[in-house]
This record gives structure tokens, sequence and C-alpha cells, in this order.
């Protein structure tokens, strides 16, 4: 079992508190809206614990790919990313099917890594040189 | 009215599974590409190594998005596309 490095969870962490402020965000808005019950929470967090797993294993993978050679970095990539599409796909399906989780709850969560991505310049400008691992 | 909806059932399959298949491509490609380079720099240079993991993090988290962009397009024509137009063409005629 290959152990995380540190900056693969430092990015997950980061990855993981944008999830749970937009998912709080969510939440109000869907509170505001008055189109709040439980399925809408159900369907967050379904997606949003599974976007987090997403990015984690996705570390995972870089840090493996970046230890080895060119042409086994660019197979362990693609071969982590097709398995983590398919874990993506399964956790979608599941929460459109079942009906005790809201489908727009589930579909939006899926954007949260990205708009945590786009803040990240904001967040990186006020570490100090340096202090990156 | 039975070809129709079969018709629209058909297109929203196939339009589903062209998205996914033509989408998921591109960041498995783009990813492996990207790691690929990564592995030079970090070759050359291997006091970067944090940073470069670091960057192609977040890179392929980017490179993802576009794969889950196709992933919902494809789940909306399959759960939802086909009920609206056969809706649609039932109050058509």
């Amino acid at each position: 079992m290959l152990k995380a490095d540190k900056t693969v969870i430092k990015e997950t962490k980061y990855i993981a508190v944008c999830i749970l402020i937009l998912s709080a965000l969510m939440q109000a808005v869907f509170l505001i809206l008055s189109r709040w019950d439980y399925r809408v929470l159900l369907g967050n967090l379904l997606t949003g614990s599974a976007m987090i797993i997403n990015f984690f294993f996705m570390g995972l993978a870089v840090q493996k790919a970046v230890m080895l050679d060119e042409k086994d970095a660019r197979k362990t990539m693609q071969n982590s990313q097709t398995l983590r599409m398919l874990f993506v796909t399964v956790v979608v399906i599941i929460g459109v099917t079942v009906p005790y989780f809201s489908v727009i709850s589930v579909i939006i969560p899926l954007f949260f890594p990205r708009i945590g991505i786009m803040f990240r310049p904001l967040w990186k400008d006020k570490e100090k040189p340096g202090q990156e691992v | 009215m039975e070809i129709a909806v079969g018709i629209i059932l058909g297109c929203c399959a196939l339009g589903a599974g062209i998205c996914m298949g033509i989408g998921a491509i591109g960041p498995g490609i783009g990813e492996g590409n990207a790691v690929s380079k990564a592995c030079e720099a970090i070759g050359r240079q291997p006091e970067s190594k944090g940073d470069v993991t670091s960057t192609m993090i977040m890179g392929c988290a980017i490179a993802e998005t576009t794969g889950i962009y196709s992933l919902v397009i494809a789940i909306l024509l399959i759960f939802v596309a086909p009920s609206t137009f056969v809706g649609l063409l039932k109050s058509l005629l």
C-alpha cells in the first residue's frame, strides 16, 4: 500500500475544505429557495464525499506516477483515470436513480473541485515563499 | 408514434455513448502526457519534486473536469432528455 505524501494530503485537505464550504453554501441556497429536504443533504453528501475520494486517489496516482519512468507513468495515470471515472459514473448513476437523493444536489457537487481550484491562486498568494512542501 | 419514441430513445443513448466515449479519452491522454513531462522535469531537477507534484495534482484535476462535464451531459441524455423529448412529441401530436 502506497503511503500518501505530504503534498497529496495538503492538496486533498484544501479540496475537502473547498467542497465543505461550497456544500454549505449550496444547502443555504436550497434553504433560502424553500427547496430543502433530506434528499438534498444526502445527494450532496454522496457526491461531495465521492469527489474528495476521487481527488485523493488522483493525488496517489500522481505520486506513484512521478516515481516511474515516462512510459509507465503515462500508463499508470491513464489506468487510474479510467477507474476513477468509472467510480464517479457509478456514484452519479446511484444518485440519479435512487429516489433518496435529489438529482440536482447530486450533479452540482461534481463541479466543486474545479471551483476550488479556480480560487487556488488567491490562496497560494498568501503563502510565504518557500513554505510549500 | 412508437417509431418516433424509439428513434428518440436510440438517439439519446447514442448521444450519451458518444459523449462519454470522446469526453473520457481527452482527459486520459492529457493526464498521461502531463505526468510523463512531470517525470522528465523531476528527473532534471529532483529538488523540485514537491512543487511539481502539487502543480501536477491541480493540473490533473482541471483536465479531469472535462470528463466530468461529459459525464453530466451523458447522464442528462439518458435520464432526463428522453422523457422531455417524448413529452414534447406527445404535446405536438
